[in-house]
């Protein structure tokens, strides 16, 4: 059958005729993905940089932790945070479930750990010096390890992309607590997810070749960024 | 380094903040309806004379249900009558009222292992395959068909089981894709089906018994559990879905040529 | 005269292999100190306990006027330039302004004792090069010119010739030789004997990790003329 090429001519139709529902799709998946990735950095660059730089007791078993929670199966988080944006949840009463503040949250739960991993890799990884050379030129710790920041600058970016990329890849949170619902919290993945179910594979696939695109346009930018 | 990244990014922030605006209507329901396009056709008039947004949230049928029980949407259209029942006397819901129906219906394989094709009787049918254990994918997923395909094995008084039986746990279009692939029967709602009939080889073997007759009710979430409920768009939406516009709409909707849904 | 800097009871275990200890040690200001000893005797340690890097197990070090502030603070009193120096990212003078900026020096002065600092390690004109394309000779300069230009009550150097070339190295040794007369009492670890001689510098001599237990003037004595404990002399 001709499904791949069929799906390959439908993407590029798709891509160029600029139709609005693909584009608000998009943009759903561009700025939930964004805003989590911009709280995930937030909380995940510091934490990783403590974890880096400190050693105190428990440290090992944080850092296996984190290990674990890279593996968070996003229907977990889903479900976790399900339970707590529910009407009967604790949060209930913020009546967040179902719109894209609570697919901002878990997308959070989910790259925080990620981006905490790399940033915490880096640091393990970078130059003894840095932070003895900030010190005896009269830095405060924060003030060193702003500076350790500065010159692991390539590896926060990674960080930053690896977070990046699990969150817009994924489909189980946007799913579960955004609920699918068009024009609101229908992202490119769960759009994909409807098309398959609804039978429209072609259309599922090229969507698909549309996060490729976007996810490509996203990291070249990034790397750009990274160049300057 | 960071800076102009973040300014980017809080800007993001910012336009994502128009979409909130509008008033939104939370609509819980089973995937027949929002797969078939049916709402796509009949939401955009309603959504433009009451100046609002429905968000559907299109899942099975046992989990919008749920949805309502918890208070996370405000009504639901579903199709298990049992369960809406239940439902509306826990006092969960209010106003049940009848929106529209179609049919469900038995489909096989043209080789048709069970022999059933032309069986007038579905439970009968369902017994066939069981006889015979040919292959069953069953939804299993505690939607409004699922709830009928449970009612009518009840019926036959056999408990399906065994490696003919396969419980998919997915939607009803992935579940059709499976029982083509898989050689077996399925009992599917007549809207999906048609919707699916250019992927798959099956075709209906049994269709047109009174116990396969698929009505759809709407139900408001009650008020008085969740006081967050947004009565008065919601009554309007009920009392649009059943008036004569929203009956001609759900009338005139044709798909491949076959009309899906029929109001009395 | 009251030392600007004291080490009393300094205890240091490192593993079953290393340990460092030193009773009492006083530095005088605006003296030139040679720390040598063997590989691994514990110079670099000594000197990373007297950068306030290192912190021993037991045992204090203290600075003249700086008992009782923070650590952080404290540290703005003594700079220690390592054998190899980690430059920062970014240009020679990013690295300049770096300690400057944390002293809250900016603006035009900032950008006059870089000028002053470079110029008297030569490396007049290098402002604006990339930290990452530098010789080592000129990487070791530039860690030089770093420290300098905070103008520390106590400068720590270790190994300072060791990635200096031949040809700078007069130059370098005469910087060196000027340094406490502007102000700084200078420490620096050495294998090389000859070069204390040259400076007429005060040694220092730790042995399997024991500071013998006073400084002696081996070299000859210079005569230290008091001037204004500030490097305005020579900047």
């Amino acid at each position: 059958m001709g499904y791949l090429t069929d799906s390959f001519i439908t993407a590029v139709r798709l891509i160029f005729s600029f139709d609005r529902e693909v584009q608000l799709t998009v943009w759903t998946s561009l700025y939930t993905s964004s805003c989590s990735i911009l709280f995930a950095a937030l909380f995940g660059i510091p934490f990783g940089l403590w974890l880096g730089i400190d050693r105190f007791r428990g440290r090992r078993l944080m850092i296996t932790l984190l290990n674990t929670l890279m593996a968070l199966p996003t229907v977990v988080v889903g479900l976790v945070l399900f339970g707590f944006f529910s009407r009967q949840g604790p949060l209930g009463s913020l009546g967040l479930l179902f719109t894209p503040w609570a697919m901002i949250a878990g997308q959070t739960v989910l790259a925080t750990p990620i981006v905490a991993n790399y940033v915490l890799a880096a640091v393990s990884g970078s130059d003894a010096r840095i932070m003895d050379t900030a010190f005896t030129l009269g830095a405060t710790r924060l003030q060193a390890a702003v500076q350790l920041l500065k010159e692991l600058r390539y590896g926060v970016m990674a960080a930053v992309i690896a977070g990046f990329g699990r969150v817009i890849a994924e489909v189980g949170v946007a799913m579960m607590l955004g609920g699918n619902i068009r024009g609101t919290t229908r992202t490119m993945t769960t759009a994909i997810a409807l098309e398959t179910s609804k039978g429209e594979f072609a259309f599922g696939l090229s969507l698909g070749l549309v996060l490729l695109g976007v996810a490509l346009c996203v990291n070249l930018f990034l790397n750009l960024l990274q160049q300057r | 380094m960071f800076r102009p990244y973040l300014i980017v990014l809080l800007l993001l922030l910012l336009l994502a903040m128009p979409a909130f605006a509008t008033e939104h209507l939370r609509l819980a329901t089973t995937t027949s309806t929002e797969n078939s396009g049916l709402l796509a056709e009949l939401l955009p008039p309603f959504e433009k004379v009451n100046d609002c947004k429905v968000d559907v949230i299109a899942v099975g049928t046992g989990k919008a249900i749920k949805l309502g029980e918890t208070g996370d949407v405000d009504v639901i259209l579903v199709h298990a009558r049992s369960k809406e029942d239940k439902f509306v006397s826990a006092g969960f819901g209010v106003g049940r009222r009848d929106v529209m129906y179609n049919d469900f219906i038995i489909l096989g394989t043209v080789a048709d292992p069970a022999g059933i094709k032309g069986e007038t009787d579905a439970a009968a049918a369902m017994g066939e395959i069981a006889a015979v254990k040919a292959t069953f994918v069953s939804r299993g997923d505690d939607s409004g068909t699922n709830t009928r395909e449970k009612q009518l094995w009840k019926a036959t008084g056999i408990t399906p089981a065994g490696d003919w039986y396969l419980e998919a746990g997915r939607g009803m279009g992935e579940v059709i894709i499976m029982a083509g692939e898989r050689q077996g029967y399925t009992l599917s709602d007549r809207a999906t089906y048609l919707a699916f009939k250019q992927k798959t080889p099956l075709r209906i073997v049994v269709e047109g018994d009174k116990n396969l007759f698929n009505p759809y009710g709407v139900i408001m979430v009650n008020p008085a559990k969740h006081p967050h409920v947004k009565v008065a768009l919601a009554q309007k939406f009920i009392d649009f879905l059943t008036s004569a516009e929203g009956k001609r709409l759900i009338t005139n909707y044709h798909r491949s040529g076959e009309q899906l849904f029929y109001v009395k | 005269m009251k030392p600007v800097i004291s080490l009393k009871d300094i205890q240091l275990t490192r593993g079953e292999n290393f340990s460092l200890s030193v009773e009492n040690l006083e530095l005088l200001p605006q003296r030139i100190y040679a720390l040598t000893g063997a590989n691994g005797a514990g110079k670099s340690t000594l000197l990373r306990i007297m950068a306030l890097l290192t912190l021993p197990q037991r045992g204090r070090v203290n600075f003249a006027d700086a008992e009782g502030e923070e650590l952080s603070r404290q540290r703005q009193h003594v700079t220690l330039v390592e054998q190899s120096p980690y430059l920062l990212d970014g240009s020679v003078a990013d690295n300049l302004a770096f300690g400057l900026k944390l002293r809250g020096i900016r603006g035009a002065e900032q950008t006059q004792r870089i000028k002053e600092a470079l110029a008297l390690v030569d490396l007049t004109g290098f402002e604006r090069r990339k930290t990452k394309k530098l010789s080592g000779g000129e990487a070791q300069r530039v860690a030089l010119a770093r420290a300098l230009v905070l103008k520390p009550n106590v400068l720590l150097l270790d190994e300072p010739t060791a990635n200096i070339d031949s040809k700078s190295l007069q130059s370098f040794e005469d910087l060196l030789a000027r340094l406490p007369a502007a102000g700084a009492t200078v420490v620096f670890a050495t294998h090389d004997l000859a070069l204390p001689k040259r400076l007429k510098a005060e040694m220092l001599h730790i042995e399997n990790g024991k500071l013998l237990d006073r400084p002696h003037r081996r070299a000859e004595s210079f005569d230290k003329t008091q001037t204004e404990n500030s490097y305005g002399t020579i900047l």
